[in-house]
């Protein structure tokens, strides 16, 4: 143990000495991540004679850079600047601990002058579920910045706050972030949350990590040249490794990620920190490990996974919730596994925010996770709209499409199909690499000694390429992405009493008639939410006279209605669909004015008076 | 749903008969409150500090502990967990564990059998998971309360604990009432009118009584004690097939503390081999059948394709039959009350998700009543109320208390019709007498020596060391199970969340390993003398040593120093 520990020291100082000397200027910056968070200094004045650019605040209070990352602290900074120069449309606020203790910032985000926050129509947001999909924290935290910046600026975001409540966490797995950005790691790692685990069923956690052999805070391959090795150096781009064909001659073994045997069992990397999917702990349709990978001991078994159940089981004015993953360029809704069903009623629904998102975000898909992507039990999605009847989307940000603007086959972070298609993707992104990057994407391979493997060479593309934007591209993601969600936003139900009217029946009788719309594409009660009786009816109240009888109206023309027996001053409306209209009517004692009140909890409060 | 915990079948006790009474004793005798097993358990563990340990497992939404009983040296050893009271009214589960965790302690020391059983495993009880719903059972008004204190909303009416029970006859109990209807669904039964039964249109039956739990309609909402006091029934609170939507069944699967903290004990415990249920759910008597299950569009169950298992694995149909047929020869018992269905139920939830051994007792049940061969009382085949049927003739022979006659509640009315009360006593089926605990406790006390005695227990057996040449030495040696059940079941070696058995050798100075594993794995060694055996080539001196370590934190871990030297 100790020798491999000198080895791998010597090992890590020669690789940063020829960092230190290959590495010119330009290519420095994207070495490592700072650990302050580098948000722009509020003192330097912004240069004068600037014509603003559509869709960005020209002069923000908070100035943020959207060209990079931010670590937890990062996060939390910005959040603080933005309920700190916003007081009226931020409020900074936690909905829990993380399993090392980090608070989950929620940032809620509405014009607080109008309406109370938790009664108004609510949209939900979350980021990096999995800890390596970062910039979902980041567009997390653009769209409460572009809405604080752009109230009182632009009407529509104005009309936005005014009705509705965005609650945003922008990282819900804050342990594992911080491990992302401190640590060397994959594109693809840790993607687990940091409670420790037996991945490999030894009886010790976590005691088998990768391994930053050239310490530049990266892991990536680990290759070492044999005759004998199936493959070899690519002809289209001398950094990559092919597979042979059959009478080739090979050149390289390909040893995996960069890492080395650390508890000496003979296997490499098998057991590193944490070791489960935070996105199969759902309890709804959960399935224990040998059916889901990743699914962990139980259902709800993860901190992080309750403190979100229990924040949207009190905030029952969700409607609509969006979790931003990467990558693919997909809009996914559930269900995770064919054996469950969404509710046609709630497919159209869908439908038709999905398709707007296709558009608003080029290169995107609308896609169902278990026909279109994969088998998912337990996932966040599904228990949002199956145990609480939320409109729920994942967004699976950055796309191969962007690259170039052509559709890429394969890769994608890993979705990709076979070898074929795996090169032309790698291909594709060596030449985005040296065309866009100068190159700076990729760790040259560089021989370090490996205490198992001998000689080796480490080499490969950085942890923060592939999944990722990179930085010209990032603001512009981060938009187009949060414009999708701001679309499912101004598409929750939003009630209103629309008319009034009086009809006096004589004996000081008034027959009273309102009528109640929803303006907007989503229900007030998703089908799954009436079918399971999730939310509370939407209430439809008057006053100002002592109600004789309470009925719906189920034709107007016709004049049918049925009576509600019990308590007929608030007659309880099951749903009110999207674009849809509810007539009710009372018999009351007393000849008015009368107040007209609907209360939905998904869909707000509204009241009409009558003349 | 009226009656007992009805189990799939519907009926309900009408007793219009002069019922001899007199019991001398009360109900709740030998029974101990939430406070009174807390004490009992506390000088348990007084007496013998080194041999049990009660800790707090969790509190419940009512303030009350669960306890946590550990049975054993200070070392963690392969493990039996006995798991009682999720459901709340069966209070017997949590009684016979008591007196199982008092029987083995008190035995420990003096009988050797158990001596040497503690020192060789551990035994978890867990004695009471609902200590509030149980509560009830001791309550002035008395009623079969299931859930835990936290407020629900039974019935999705966004209103909680708004309409429960209420006692309309004033003697303390909440039992049926029935009243006619023109709409009612039920009929006297023709051979036990005191039984009510529903119609059968099919044999142009006519409904004439309306049967509900005894209580008023508190909200108004034409439904009667469909959302009282109480909140989650643990028993329907685990997540293995969870009855989501469903009174009593809480928000998600482990919502609730208490049985949060069983699920995160197991995950987390990891020398637990066997769990043993307590409850309303039976395989002892009636052995699971495991069996293939075709998936999705023909996908194997437990697949990600093909989905969670319905079935338990085949390959463990032998180990549950013999085990069964061991309960059945210890206890006597031969036949039971069917099973109460595998819905968030705890014991599923052991064998599916946990991956271990899992059985379930009934406990306690109304025996089987004499036949009664009065002509024209022979009960139809098939009687559609056979359990109730038995039941009632059980009590009527055995415990008169148990049942209450129909009489009519004085001015209680509904739709202009007297309503009537009557109907098991509660409790009264789940529950026996004093001395019916006792007896339960003795049959469950031997059947849990038993049982610990089958957990798996690996042992080093047939080391072979050959000199191939100069220091060169073939090292070989069996692992071997002589125990009952194997290192894991069928579905632990599926799920290899319990740990498989590790075989590992470590190396003394100036050896190396040139041949062989230096770690390997057995997923599942089976028992009744399993073996598998494993050999090594290391070079080293003459009279040097080599470490054999073999185990699991289920079957134990051994450890042999083995020495190179021709044998």
């Amino acid at each position: 143990m100790t020798l491999m520990q000198s080895r791998s020291a010597r090992t890590l100082v020669a690789t940063l000495a020829t960092a230190l000397i290959v590495a010119t200027p330009a290519l420095s910056a994207a070495q490592g991540f700072p650990t302050q968070p580098p948000v722009a200094r509020a003192t330097q004045a912004p240069v004068a004679g600037a014509l603003a650019a559509l869709g960005s605040p020209p002069n923000p209070k908070v100035a943020v850079s959207w060209d990079r990352f931010y670590d937890y602290s990062g996060l939390v900074e910005i959040s603080r600047r933005l309920a700190a120069a916003h007081p009226n449309r931020v409020k900074l606020g936690t909905i829990g601990k993380s399993t090392q203790g980090r608070d989950m910032v929620l940032l809620t985000v509405t014009n607080f002058d109008k309406g109370d926050a938790d009664k108004k129509p609510a949209m939900y947001i979350d980021g990096n579920i999995h800890s390596n999909e970062i910039q979902g924290s980041e567009f997390s935290l653009y769209t409460a910045w572009y809405l604080a910046e752009m109230a009182d600026r632009v009407p529509a975001v104005d009309s936005l706050l005014d009705n509705y409540t965005l609650y945003i966490v922008p990282t819900i797995n804050p342990d594992a972030r911080e491990h992302y950005f401190h640590r060397a790691n994959t594109a693809s790692s840790p993607r687990t949350g940091l409670a420790p685990r037996d991945n490999d069923g030894d009886g010790r956690v976590d005691e088998d990590n990768l391994d930053d052999l050239n310490g530049d805070g990266h892991i990536t391959q680990m290759r070492r040249r044999n005759v004998n090795g199936r493959f070899r150096v690519s002809p289209e781009d001398p950094r990559l490794l092919i597979p042979i064909l059959p009478g080739e001659q090979g050149e390289y073994d390909l040893l995996g990620q960069e890492g080395f045997d650390n508890d000496g069992d003979g296997q490499v990397n098998e057991d590193s920190d944490g070791g489960y999917d935070p996105n199969r702990n759902w309890p709804w349709r959960w399935a224990a490990q040998y059916v889901q990978g990743g699914a962990d001991w139980y259902p709800g078994s993860l901190v992080e996974t309750r403190n979100i159940m229990d924040f949207v089981i009190a905030h029952p004015n969700i409607a609509g919730a969006q979790s931003y993953h990467n990558s693919g360029g997909m809009l996914l809704r559930g269900p995770g596994v064919p054996q469950d069903e969404y509710r046609p009623q709630d497919v159209q629904v869908f439908d038709q925010i999905g398709r707007i998102g296709e558009e608003i975000l080029p290169g995107y898909r609308y896609m169902i996770v278990w026909k279109d992507l994969y088998t998912v039990w337990g996932g966040e999605l599904d228990w949002f709209y199956g145990a609480r009847g939320v409109l729920t989307f994942s967004n699976e940000l950055w796309t191969p499409f962007l690259y170039f603007y052509k559709q890429e086959q394969g890769g994608g972070g890993g979705f990709g199909g076979g070898n074929a298609q795996n090169r032309r993707y790698q291909t594709t992104e060596s030449r985005f690499n040296r065309l866009l990057l100068m190159g700076e994407a990729m760790v040259e391979w560089t021989e370090v000694d490996h205490p198992q493997y001998g000689k080796v060479e480490v080499g490969g593309m950085k942890k923060n390429f592939g999944r990722v934007e990179p930085g010209f591209m990032l603001q512009s993601d981060a938009h187009r992405n949060m414009m999708f969600t701001l679309f499912q936003t101004s598409q929750m139900p939003l009630i209103e009493v629309d008319s009034v009217t009086t009809k006096s029946l004589g004996g000081g009788l008034t027959e009273v008639t309102a009528v109640v719309v929803n303006r907007r594409i989503a229900p007030t009660h998703t089908q799954q939410d009436v079918e399971n009786r999730i939310s509370r009816p939407n209430h439809i109240t008057l006053s100002g006279g002592r109600v004789v009888a309470g009925f719906v109206i189920d034709n107007p023309i016709s004049g049918d209605a049925t009576e509600q027996e019990r308590e007929p001053a608030t007659i309880k409306i099951a749903n009110i669909p999207g674009q849809g209209i509810v007539r009710v009517k009372w018999i009351v004692s007393g000849a008015g004015p009368f107040t007209v009140t609907a209360d939905s909890e998904k869909g707000g409060v509204s009241s009409l008076r009558s003349r | 749903m009226p009656a007992t915990r009805s189990l799939g079948r519907a009926a309900v006790l009408l007793a219009a008969l002069a019922l001899p009474s007199g019991a001398q004793s009360r109900p709740t005798d030998g029974y101990h409150t939430a406070a009174r097993l807390g004490t009992v358990l506390d000088s348990i563990a007084r007496a013998k500090p080194a041999l049990v340990k009660v800790s707090t497992l969790a509190t419940s939404p009512g303030r009350r502990p669960v306890h946590l009983v550990r049975l054993g040296g200070a070392e963690e050893k392969p493990a039996l967990l006995i798991l009682a009271g999720a459901y709340g009214p069966q209070v017997s589960s949590s009684e016979v564990a008591l007196r199982v965790v008092r029987d083995l302690a008190r035995r420990h020391g003096s009988d050797t059998s158990i001596t040497n059983l503690l020192a060789a495993q551990t035994i978890y009880v867990v004695p009471r998971l609902n200590p509030d719903a149980s509560e009830a059972f001791f309550g002035a008004l008395r009623h079969e309360r299931k859930g835990n204190d936290a407020k629900s909303d039974d019935d999705r009416d966004h209103v909680t604990d708004e309409d429960g029970p209420d006692d309309l006859n004033g003697d303390g109990l909440i039992t049926m009432m029935r009243v006619r209807a023109v709409d009612g669904e039920w009929i006297p039964d023709a051979v036990d009118p005191m039984l009510m039964r529903r119609a059968d249109a099919a044999r142009g039956e006519r409904g004439i009584y309306k049967v509900l739990t005894e209580g008023r309609d508190n909200d108004g909402d034409e439904r009667f004690n469909e959302d009282g006091p109480g909140g989650t029934d643990l028993s329907r609170n685990f997540a293995n097939n969870f009855p989501w939507f469903t009174p009593g069944s809480g928000q998600h699967p482990f919502a609730d503390a208490e049985s949060r903290a069983v699920a995160e004990f197991v995950s987390t415990q990891q020398n637990v081999a066997a769990i043993l249920v307590l409850g309303m759910q039976d395989n002892l008597i009636k052995p699971w059948e495991g069996r293939r299950v075709p998936g999705i569009a023909g996908n194997p169950q437990g697949t990600s394709a093909g989905g969670p298992l319905t079935a338990p694995l085949p390959e463990d149909n032998g180990w549950f039959n013999e085990v069964s047929r061991r309960f059945k020869a210890t206890t006597g018992w031969s036949d039971g009350p069917a099973t109460a269905a595998d819905q968030g139920d705890p014991l599923s939830w052991a064998y599916f998700h946990m991956g271990r051994y899992a059985f379930g007792s009934r406990v306690w049940w109304p025996g089987k009543a004499p036949v009664d061969s009065a002509a024209g009382r022979r009960a139809p085949t098939p009687d559609p109320i056979a359990d109730e049927r038995n039941s009632y003739r059980w009590m009527r022979a055995n415990n008169p208390a148990g049942l209450v006659e129909w009489a009519p509640a004085n001015g209680v009315m509904i739709d202009g019709e007297q309503v009537e009360v009557g109907g098991f006593a509660p409790f009264a089926t789940l529950n026996p007498n004093a001395a019916g605990l006792d007896s339960a406790a003795t049959k469950h006390s031997a059947f849990v020596v038993q049982l610990a005695g089958m957990l798996p227990q690996v042992r080093v057996d047939r080391v072979r060391v050959t000199e191939v040449g100069p220091r060169v030495y073939r090292v070989s040696a069996d692992v071997v199970n002589d125990r009952y059940l194997a290192t894991n079941a069928a579905i632990g070696a599926r799920s290899r969340l319990p740990l498989r058995v590790k075989v590992e050798v470590a190396l003394g100075r100036g050896q190396t390993l040139s041949g062989g594993r230096k770690q390997a794995y057995i997923n599942a060694l089976r028992g009744s003398g399993g073996r598998e055996t494993f050999e090594w080539v290391i070079i080293g001196d003459a009279g040097s040593t080599v470490t054999l370590t073999a185990g699991s934190p289920i079957a134990g871990i051994v450890t042999e120093t083995i020495t190179l030297r021709a044998r």
